[in-house]
Formats: C-alpha cells, structure tokens, sequence
C-alpha cells in the first residue's frame, strides 16, 4: 500500500493496466458467464446451477447489478436520467464491491463453487463502449478475485438483438446506451451500442483466457459442453455433499 | 477573470514555509494540465476558465468557517462562488448518510460510493460552474476520501487511479491541527464524537477519546504524505480564524489577481470572526 509516486499523472511513466488478482488464497471457485444481451448465457448459466444443485454441490449464484444497497441510487439516476459514463461506472462498481466483499470473497473462502451472471468483463465492454478509459477501469476492478472460468457466450449480433427486440415492448434508456446520443431510435440506439460491447468482448477473448461458447448452438447441447468444461477444469469433488 | 502564470504563484511561500511545488518534470515537460490523468470522458479541459480552490482539512480544522468567510469575501469583490463537499450530491448523498448510518457497509463499498458522489458533483454542478468562470470553493476533495479509505487499508495507488479522471485544483489549502485540538473543538460543537470521526469501525480503542486520537492521527498521516505529493499549501489550522482568513486572502487574491485584500465580515458572519 506504500507508494513512492510523486503525482497522480500518468504522463511521467504510466503503470501498466491492472490484471485481477491471479493468486488463489482459498479453497473455493469461480465461474462466470459473460456476453452481450441475448446471448443466451443466462439461460446456460441458469442450467449449469441446476445441475450442480441437483447434485448437493456447494454453490451459489449471484448477479451483476444486484446489492440492495445501491439499489436506490441506481434507480434515481437511471430514472432521472442523471447518470454520466463515470458515475454509471462507479455505482456499479460500488454494487459490485458490496458483492465481493460480503457474498463472493467470504463464500471463496469458505469453499463454495461461486456462479456469477455477468462479472467486471460487462463492466470493462460496456463502460468502454461508452468512453470509460480502459485502464482506468482496469483499475477500478483491480480488488476482484480472477474467475477459474469465464465463459464467453458469443451470438451473431442479429441474432442477439433480435431475441432482445422481440421479447420487450420497449427498451431502456440507458440499456439502449440512448445516453451516448448515438440515434433517436432505441432499436437502433441499441443495436449500435450492443455492437461496440460485442466489438470490447471480442477483444478480451485472448487477454483474459475466455473459453469461447457458440451463442448458436442448441441449448442442451451447449449445456452438455459447459458441463464437461467445468468438470474438466474445476475438480467438483471438493464442492460435492460431504458423505458420513 | 486572470487565470495567471500559475507556476511563479506555486513558488510563493505560504505561511512563512516554502511551498512544495508540483512535481518538477510535469512543470518544465508539459504544460500543467487541468486533470491528473485522462480527462473525464467528454470534458474539454480548455472549456473551464473558472478556479477549483479545495480546503482540506479533519474535522474541526474549521474549513467551513473558512468557506463562509471566503464566499463573503469573493462575493465583495464580483467574484461568483459555487461550493462543493462530501455527501452532498442528489445521486447518492442521501444513500450514503444512510449506510452510514447503518454500519453494515464495508471499505471497499463505502469508498466507491463516496467516489460516485463526488463525481457526481463534480460533473454536474462544478464543471458547468467552472466553464461559466465561476470560483469553486471546494469543503474537501479527493484527498479526504483518498486518506479514509487507504487507513482502511485500500491501497494508495488504486485510490489514486480512481481519482487520476478528477479535475486538479488551482489551489490546494491544507488547515493543519493537532488531533487534540480537534478534539476539543468538535466537541464544544456538538456535544459529542460521532461513530466514523472517530473510526470507530475501525475497533481502534473502545475509548472514544483514544479511539478518535488514533484515528485522527492517521488520517493526519496520509494527509502528510498527500502534501508532499500534491504540493498542498499547508495552514496552521490552530491559529485565530481571522489569522488564517488573511493568509487565504492573500494567497487567492494573488491567484485571481484582485488587489485589496482587506476584508472584515459583515453582521450576518461576524460571529465567526475570533
């Protein structure tokens, strides 16, 4: 925590961006599933915890956006439409940090398989597509603890939109990304917003060991995959009922 | 209004000490910049003409009393004052009086959120303020919320990062008082010592005198280290208001170029003239 830095300014000599912590100081494990709206990683998720459930596995699920604690600002601004890039930014850091401090890193250590719908990824592709700097997000997530998996769930982005458009009468202000002033039109807003995240994605594949999924292939197959990788890359007998 | 050769006016001693400059290298390499780092996304630093001018300072160090006589002051002389301070943005001013409150909150969380609350403010009341060429009289600044949270033990650089985005201030005053006198001082004005002034999350000391001192003390701490690294023009923090009054005067009229610095304050604020 000491540092010798005589300034807060990069331009002198910019630290490299920060990669989650990769050392493992505990026992338990964390999947997580990322990709853009519709991509049909929730419903794979979804499968995936039944599966370990059924099994008597100790696990537990937790979703991006979710802490009751920020709830009522996030509502404000979203309602109110007072949120900028940085401060939708950092409300859902602050959301994400009450998760890790008081679900996520105590059930790591206490030995749980942790499943995560959406994780900081969401955070680094969409913040950045609108206009966050990426170190400065890199940094701002710097406190989480590195997924064992991250499953990346990559849909055409047709294909993605559309089973968006046609389940919802009308879509949100800023799930649109109508704040970035793109189109008038939210289908269209939405459309160009989902491609620029799609485009952060991509990106991430390499640098931070995504295990890529086809968003296109059926549901039980895609399951039947997911579960042989997690089986493969996770050993599921030290979360399995505990026999007497 | 002049925004003035700034590097010439960072060499000036203040309080009879010389002042810390800004680091060297950025002052001869590049021009100062208005950020520390990458601006916030969408802000054009050329835009803002106005003057960020923080106090900093722990609790009864008597910054407020400071920024009331100083807006009075600027006001006398047509400068339009804008204020700012923690918790006090309508994002989440009220949600963290609330997990405040409550205690449940953890460090992490509780400095994000004061973080969301003082980008908040800074993007929506103090940039626009500060492209009108208003004076912004900032009650604390990153630095409070910079010491706090690295006391709970969350890294300096991380914080740092975090802020590298924020606007760096014209001027940076630091009221300096010993944890002792602040002490004193807050509790003649309420009676009491509140749970987080005096770190009590932190399980310091169960006694709330000792558990406030410590706790002051390391704040005052990383405060020293934040004065070396962003040239704070340090104030002793104990000596009369009217005292301190003049050296800010002073300080900022030559920052802004106003001449007189005579001031005396009206009816309504001479109660806190001692």
């Amino acid at each position: 925590m000491v540092t010798s830095t005589p300034d807060i300014s990069p331009t002198a000599d910019p630290a490299p961006a920060k990669q989650p912590a990769t050392k493992r100081a505990y026992p338990g494990a964390l999947v997580v599933v990322e990709g853009i709206d519709g991509s049909g990683k929730s419903t794979q998720l979804y499968l995936l915890k039944r599966w370990l459930e059924i099994g008597g596995y100790r696990t537990h699920f937790t979703e991006w956006n979710s802490s009751p604690l920020v709830k009522s600002a996030t509502r404000r601004g979203k309602q109110r439409r007072l949120l900028t890039p940085t401060t939708f930014s950092l409300l859902h850091a602050a959301d994400f940090a009450d998760r890790c401090e008081r679900q996520i890193m105590p059930l790591l250590h206490g030995g749980y398989l942790v499943l995560a719908d959406r994780y900081i990824y969401t955070a680094f592709a969409r913040d950045g597509a609108r206009g966050c700097s990426p170190h400065w997000l890199r940094n701002l997530y710097s406190f989480a603890p590195a997924p064992d998996i991250t499953f990346y769930f990559r849909a055409p982005l047709d294909v993605a939109v559309n089973r968006i458009l046609a389940g919802r009468p009308k879509l949100k202000y800023y799930e649109a990304g109508m704040d970035l002033g793109i189109s008038l039109d939210r289908s269209e807003s939405f459309r160009i917003f989902q491609e620029r995240i799609l485009n952060n994605y991509d990106q991430m594949v390499e640098t931070d060991h995504f295990v890529l999924m086809d968003g296109t292939v059926r549901v039980n197959k895609l399951q039947k995959l997911m579960r042989q990788i997690v089986g493969e890359k996770i050993s599921l007998q030290q979360f399995a009922p505990k026999k007497k | 209004m002049k925004r003035s050769n700034k590097k010439v006016l960072a060499a000036v001693p203040a309080n009879g000490r010389p002042a810390k400059t800004k680091s060297k290298k950025a002052a001869t390499a590049v021009p100062p910049s208005r950020f520390y780092g990458t601006p916030l996304p969408g802000v054009k630093p050329e835009e803002l003409s106005g003057t960020l001018i923080v106090i900093e300072g722990t609790d009864g160090s008597g910054r407020s009393t400071q920024i009331y006589l100083l807006t009075e002051w600027l006001e006398s002389q047509g400068f339009a004052v804008q204020t700012m301070g923690l918790r006090r943005s309508y994002l989440v001013g009220e949600d963290i009086d609330a997990l405040l409150a409550e205690n449940a909150v953890t460090p992490m969380t509780l400095a994000l959120m004061y973080s969301t609350d003082f980008f908040d403010q800074l993007e929506r009341r103090i940039l626009p303020a500060l492209r009108s060429g208003l004076v912004v009289l900032a009650d604390r600044y990153i630095f409070t919320l910079i010491a706090r949270a690295a006391v709970r033990g969350i890294a300096r650089d991380y914080l740092h990062g975090i802020y590298e985005i924020a606007l760096r201030p014209d001027l940076t005053f630091w009221l300096n008082v010993r944890p002792e006198v602040a002490f004193d001082r807050e509790f003649k004005k309420s009676q009491t010592i509140s749970y987080w002034e005096s770190g009590r999350d932190m399980s310091l000391s169960n006694d709330l005198f000792q558990s406030f001192i410590r706790y002051q003390s390391m704040i005052k701490r990383e405060f020293e280290y934040l004065s070396k690294r962003h040239g704070f023009l340090e104030l002793d923090g104990e000596s009369s208001v009217s005292r301190v009054n003049q050296v800010l005067r002073t300080r900022i009229a030559s920052h802004l170029g106003i001449r007189s610095t005579q001031y005396k304050p009206s009816h309504a604020l001479s109660h806190l003239w001692r």
